[in-house]
């Protein structure tokens, strides 16, 4: 049942993420759903589903947005097992937390891109401060916004 | 498989899911020569492998290959070297064979030079203590040799016959002190005997005081003892002592190599008459 929320849950997330990606660019350039959803999942569920959780996630957002296949993958692992491994020593319920672990998530992501295409001798151009936090603040109120509804959520 | 990996240690599953991303991408991201990141990766894994593989199966077969021309080359090898001992036989065989081939024809030019019959023979041994005093000869009276028979070679006088046998003939050299040879210098026309020293000089003896005589002044035969055919070379002057009861102390280097000698001419026939043209 919970795979299955959790698969529900991907599909929800790659639904509004192509939606968003259509229909509203700009908004969609300040989000990162696949990034909240990773969080939310680390923060709400154990980390060794947590990890193969944010892998698929990130292979699926992968697929969707033509990046190189794994590179995602390789960074929703990442963020899933650090977000579970701190979820895990502070407490992270709370929402000024949550909306910190939502920020400094946009900001490693692009890090975590920047050492894997130097990694592979691929350019990567880093997005501008301010670009980058937009970017964390977007996830981090869409991430509350998550919280906000799951807990209302049967 | 993926509840199993979740049971156990999380850094496990991290790692493998790492893992697999990390392939995922390098068999999408294209390389500086177009190829894949997997496949450079395993390349670069495989080519040091790959490498000693090539490296071995050549060194295998170069070995073997080496091993097989050596069988080849020490089989050629041996074959060469008997050859060439063969070759350097044939080679010393021939170089002998030309000198003699020269040495008879000097003699034999000096046969008719020398308008006399005359035989060529073989140098068999020499006087005990190899010394040259003495002289055997390979050819006796069945030749034609007689006592007292003039030995000359191109080089100059040898001696006389002192012994004859049926097959083999003894020679007196002009280095033994028994002999005697009436010379003369060349330029001079002093004459004297010519003595063996016993060694490997002459002197001349019986040459006067006031006689001229220089060191290099060749001494020639003067045929007065009716062996040796006149003006045949005996040596040369070395020395010219003081006088000495009234006459003078001459020594004279023989011109022949008797260490060296291997045929001799022997004059068996009686020189030319005096006013007959050569035989």
């Amino acid at each position: 049942m919970r795979l299955l929320r959790a698969l529900a849950g991907l599909a929800l997330v790659c639904l509004a993420q192509m939606l968003l990606g259509h229909h509203l660019p700009s908004v969609a350039r300040r989000c990162d759903l696949f990034s909240v959803y990773v969080v939310f999942i680390a923060l709400t569920r154990p980390q060794r589903p947590a990890m193969l959780i944010g892998s698929g996630a990130g292979l699926v957002q992968d697929a969707l947005t033509g990046a190189v296949l794994g590179l995602n993958g390789f960074k929703k692992t990442l963020l899933a097992y650090l977000v579970g491994t701190l979820g895990s020593l502070f407490m992270l319920n709370h929402t000024v937390p949550r909306f910190g672990i939502l920020f400094v998530s946009a900001l490693f992501d692009p890090l975590a891109e920047l050492g894997l295409s130097l990694a592979m001798g691929q350019h990567y151009i880093f997005p501008a401060p301010g670009d980058l936090l937009m970017l964390g603040v977007g996830n981090g109120l869409l991430g509350l916004a998550a919280f906000w509804v799951a807990a209302r959520l049967p | 498989m993926p509840r199993v990996l979740a049971q156990r240690k999380p850094h496990l599953l991290l790692f493998l899911l790492l893992s697999l991303n990390l392939v995922l991408m390098a068999a999408s991201v294209r390389g500086v020569r177009g190829t894949s990141l997997l496949d450079e990766a395993i390349l670069s894994i495989a080519a040091p492998f790959l490498k000693a593989a090539a490296w071995s199966s050549d060194t295998v077969a170069g070995l073997w290959g080496g091993w097989v021309d050596l069988r080849g080359v020490e089989y050629d090898n041996r074959r060469l070297r008997a050859e060439a001992g063969t070759l350097t036989l044939q080679a010393r065989e021939a170089e002998e064979a030309r000198q003699e081939v020269r040495r008879l024809r000097e003699l034999l030019a000096l046969r008719e030079e020398s308008g006399r019959r005359a035989i060529a023979a073989r140098v068999i041994a020499r006087g005990a203590g190899g010394s040259a005093r003495i002289l055997l000869l390979g050819s006796g009276t069945r030749d034609g040799i007689a006592r007292d028979q003039a030995v000359i070679t191109p080089r100059g006088v040898v001696g006389r016959v002192i012994e004859a046998a049926a097959g083999t003939s003894k020679v007196q050299t002009i280095l033994d002190p028994n002999s005697g040879v009436a010379a003369l210098l060349q330029r001079t026309r002093v004459q004297g005997i010519l003595v063996g020293d016993g060694e490997s000089a002459c002197r001349l003896e019986f040459v006067s005081e006031l006689a001229r005589v220089d060191v290099g002044d060749v001494v020639v035969t003067s045929g007065l003892d009716e062996i040796h055919p006149k003006g045949a070379i005996l040596g040369v002057v070395t020395e010219v002592g003081e006088a000495k009861d009234l006459t003078r102390h001459v020594k004279v280097r023989p011109e022949v190599d008797f260490q060296r000698l291997e045929e001799v001419l022997v004059l068996t026939g009686p020189p030319p008459a005096t006013g007959e043209g050569t035989p």
